[in-house]
């Protein structure tokens, strides 16, 4: 694919443009497993740069992929067919923060911890906070639809979409949504942005919600002798009507990992659920603690932790914050894949389906973690095993297919939160050929030439395994 | 890299990365989440993910798995970093970040790569050998050999040289400098120190953060864009950095203070902040000649994790230089260095 360097570093300038194999090298992969190598690194600082590079890789049918943190599981920003990564995180300004509005207008590359210690002065917060937080950019979560673990209570990103600028695969800006907390006037084309992964346009600036910040949080901390009286204690505390601001699961792998890694303590039991409430009433807060140390009691729950200290609190969560890298030190030998992931699903269904995933892989012999924002029906898994043998990553796609059968036959999604990309692709598309006609439709009308993070989602390769090299030295 | 050494890592190619490939099952552990980044000071600066603890540690396993070669763009990418150790606090997988750093390190030079990076470099016309560098590296990254018959030099071991650049500052002939690009050298931080009293003419002090201990603690407390501080922070690495030309120069410029923040002297990873400390005395002095309060320079200690009393003694600070005002004009003959 013949790129002329020269004319994209008039538009941003020499020093944001590269193509040396150290660039192009580091920018081959994610957090997930695959890799692909581009063929330059563009780093826009302007809406007018985006769009004139938009209109050069049209033209000439250049891929391009948009990259915030680079922080994606399922290989969204891996380059699978080369061409430009837009590395979107030197449009990191905060434009606006409106209080009587309660809003902030940002550009994509904002850290979304970033975001959020600059709206804390204010009292106010935005909510989705993935685990990511201290390196995820808005652009990224928006194009993800990333949640997180107050998304039980507050919702995910989509929830805060109030208008976004985008530049489109022509190099059109067009304007989407509004100002207001609602609209109604024609489709929600903001919304058709959110989770689209890159694939419909180049979100350059974005109008969010924020929320007032509670006055009071409590952190609960219970252990469980059995992950499924974990799963049930967690349907029960939403069906009940209680209104957590957090309610998270960690198996026993994820417990011993986290000791490992962080030397916690925690007691290596079957599963420990936390759970949050928040408000401006402590009274409130307290009731809905209570209700929900009483579900967890009726649960077999014990050992019950809690705490409205905010260091205390923060040591309590850093074990979850930090699950996922941990789970790398369960165990010499293995290491920790982002495979599988992230399914959803429904409320009823989270403890049958915990204990079907300890089925699937004790009977295919294979490790699997299990946790997650298990309160608004988000389930982490993760496949650990030596990355050298071949044969652990032919297990891995037996256990694959066979975990997200199951999720698909109990009316749960492939993906809650991190998204398709190339991972997720072929059980997805298994479960949702009814909708990738329209899919293509969509993306056929808005970027006809399929330079925009071609050959993801709907488009991606049948076989997950092959659609890239994987990152890892295998054999 | 030069013919000399293309031809030596062609032919050793099977021996190459011995040093590095001990870590391949380390590196395989990295989930590439890039939380090592989040705390990087070069990664702040730079921007580019090359520049990041997960991009060098991806670099050095796509050379020992053979997938990419060396080359002289990956080299210094290599040998730029300041072993802050952020990133292996940070990671949670437990990734020896900056061990696996220095194995790299030796295997390259042994392969013949000119390095550079935030390495020290020794000019020999202006160094007369005194040997005062030596002892001021922890690491002990700096030697007085011999050259030829009666003739010595200082010769940086480019594996040890950290990048604190402590020497930089202890050297009396300013014979030692450092790369300019990555915020550190003097003109950086001049400049850096220029532009923050420009950009903000309500800005009472400059502050300089030590970056092992502080920076972590005050980036997470810290509010970016929009909330304008009375104060700017400078993340100026050890705080045995702060020259005493880089305070005159704050105070020219038109801050009415400068607090310099470093680790407790026990905690310091290179007894810099003892040096800081002799420094700062000597500077109140000449103030005090100047007819200029002498506590509009401020020292303190602040352990990892105290970004609470750090960030308390800054807003104190600033009440007391407000108390002060600004500094009054001076006649052109008592202005600094004149
Ligand atoms: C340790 C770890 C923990 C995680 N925890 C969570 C979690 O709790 N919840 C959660 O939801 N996710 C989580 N994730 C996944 C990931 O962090 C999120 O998907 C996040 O939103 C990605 O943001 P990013 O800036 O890294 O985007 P990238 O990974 O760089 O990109 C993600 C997608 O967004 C697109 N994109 C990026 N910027 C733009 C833009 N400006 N315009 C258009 N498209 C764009 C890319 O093309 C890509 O398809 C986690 C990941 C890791 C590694
Ligand atoms: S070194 Fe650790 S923190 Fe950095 S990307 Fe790898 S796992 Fe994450």
């Amino acid at each position: 694919m013949k790129i002329d360097i020269d004319k994209l570093k008039k538009i941003v300038g020499g020093d944001n443009v590269s193509d040396d194999v150290a660039d192009l090298y580091v920018y081959s992969s994610d957090a997930s497993v695959h890799q692909a190598l581009p063929s330059a690194i563009v780093r826009p600082q302007s809406i007018e740069q985006v769009q004139k590079i938009m209109r050069y890789a049209n033209k000439n049918k250049i891929p391009i992929v948009p990259r915030g943190a680079g922080s994606g599981t399922s290989g969204h920003t891996v380059p699978i067919d080369g061409g430009i990564i837009l590395d979107m995180k030197q449009m990191n300004r905060i434009l606006e923060i409106s209080p009587e509005d309660m809003l902030v207008r940002v550009e994509p590359g904002v850290v979304d911890d970033d975001l959020n210690r600059a709206l804390k002065p204010y009292g106010l917060f935005y909510p989705p906070a993935p685990a990511s937080s201290r390196i995820a950019t808005i652009g990224g979560e928006i194009a993800a639809n990333a949640s997180g673990v107050r998304s039980v209570k507050y919702g995910a990103t989509r929830d805060y979409v109030l208008g976004m600028k985008v530049v489109l695969a022509n190099g059109k800006l067009v304007n989407l949504g509004s100002n207001t907390r609602v609209h109604s006037s024609g489709y929600q084309l903001e919304r058709l942005i959110v989770g689209s992964e890159g694939t419909l346009g180049v979100v350059v600036e974005a109008t969010m919600g924020i929320r007032p910040l509670p006055k009071f949080r409590c952190l609960g901390v219970t252990n469980f002798d059995k992950l499924e009286d974990a799963g049930n204690a967690i349907s029960d505390i939403i069906s009940s009507g209680s209104q957590p601001s957090m309610l998270e699961l960690m198996d026993k792998i994820g417990i011993i990992a986290v000791n490992k890694a962080m030397d916690l303590n925690l007691p290596e039991v079957a599963a420990i659920i936390m759970f949050e409430a928040d408000g401006n009433v402590k009274k409130a807060v307290d009731f809905e603690i209570d209700k929900m140390k009483k579900i967890c009691e009726k649960h077999n729950g014990t050992g019950i932790e809690l705490s409205y200290d905010v260091a205390e609190r923060t040591r309590l969560f850093s074990g979850r914050k930090k699950l996922f890298a941990s789970l790398s030190k369960y165990k010499e030998g293995i290491i920790c894949t982002d495979l599988a992931d992230d399914m959803g699903v429904p409320n009823s269904k989270i403890a049958v389906t915990a204990k079907k995933i300890n089925e699937i892989a004790e009977r295919n012999n294979v490790i699997m973690a299990v946790y997650g924002h298990c309160g608004s029906g988000v389930i982490h898994t993760k496949i650990m095993l030596d990355p050298k043998k071949k044969s652990q990553w032919k297990d891995a796609e037996k256990v694959i297919e066979e975990l997200y059968d199951y999720v698909h036959s109990v009316g749960g999604v492939t993906s809650a939160e991190h998204g398709i990309g190339l991972s997720k692709a072929p059980p997805w598309k298994k479960a949702r050929g009814d909708i990738i006609p329209m899919m293509r439709s969509i993306k056929k009308a808005l970027d006809p030439n399929n330079i925009l993070n071609p050959h993801k989602i709907m488009d991606a390769p049948d076989d997950w395994v092959g659609a890239t090299n994987l990152r890892y030295k295998v054999g | 890299m030069g013919l000399l050494g293309k031809i030596f890592y062609i032919r050793e190619k099977g021996n190459n990365f011995k040093r590095s490939k001990k870590w391949e099952g380390e590196l395989n552990k990295c989930i590439r989440c890039g939380y090592c980044y989040e705390l990087c000071p070069l990664f702040k600066t730079n921007n580019w993910e090359s520049d990041t603890p997960r991009g060098k540690l991806l670099l050095i396993y796509g050379m020992i798995t053979g997938e990419i070669e060396p080359t002289q763009g990956i080299v210094d990418k290599i040998f730029q970093c300041f072993y802050c150790k952020n990133c292996s606090d940070n990671c949670s997988a437990g990734v020896p970040v900056t061990d696996i750093l220095t194995d790299a390190r030796a295997d390259l030079i042994e392969a013949g790569f000119e390095v550079e990076g935030t390495i020290v470099k020794v000019d020999e016309d202006l160094c007369s050998v005194c040997g005062v560098c030596v002892p001021v590296c922890k690491y002990e990254a700096l030697s007085i050999e011999e050259k030829g018959k009666d003739q010595h030099e200082i010769i940086v071991d480019k594996v040890e040289c950290r990048g604190c650049g402590l020497c930089v500052s202890a050297c009396p002939s300013g014979a030692i400098s450092q790369k300019d690009g990555c915020e550190i050298t003097l003109p950086e931080l001049h400049m850096k120190v220029s532009n923050l009293l420009k950009e903000n003419k309500d800005m009472k002090a400059i502050v300089f953060c030590c970056n092992w201990s502080l920076f972590p603690g005050m980036q997470l407390s810290e509010s970016p864009t929009l909330v304008k501080t009375p104060y700017g922070l400078i993340v100026s690495m050890c705080s045995g950095r702060v020259a005493p030309e880089l305070v005159l120069n704050a105070f020219e410029e038109g801050a009415w203070g400068v607090m310099v923040a470093g680790c407790p002297p026990e905690e310091c990873d290179h007894d810099g902040n003892y040096k800081t400390r002799r420094r700062l005395v000597l500077l109140k002095n000449v103030l005090k000649e100047l007819n200029i309060e002498p506590e509009r320079i401020k020292l303190d200690w602040f352990s990892t994790g105290e970004s609470a009393k750090l960030s308390k003694a800054i807003d104190d600070f600033v009440k007391k230089l407000e108390k002060l005002g600004p500094i009054k004009k001076m006649e052109a003959s008592k202005k600094f260095g004149g």
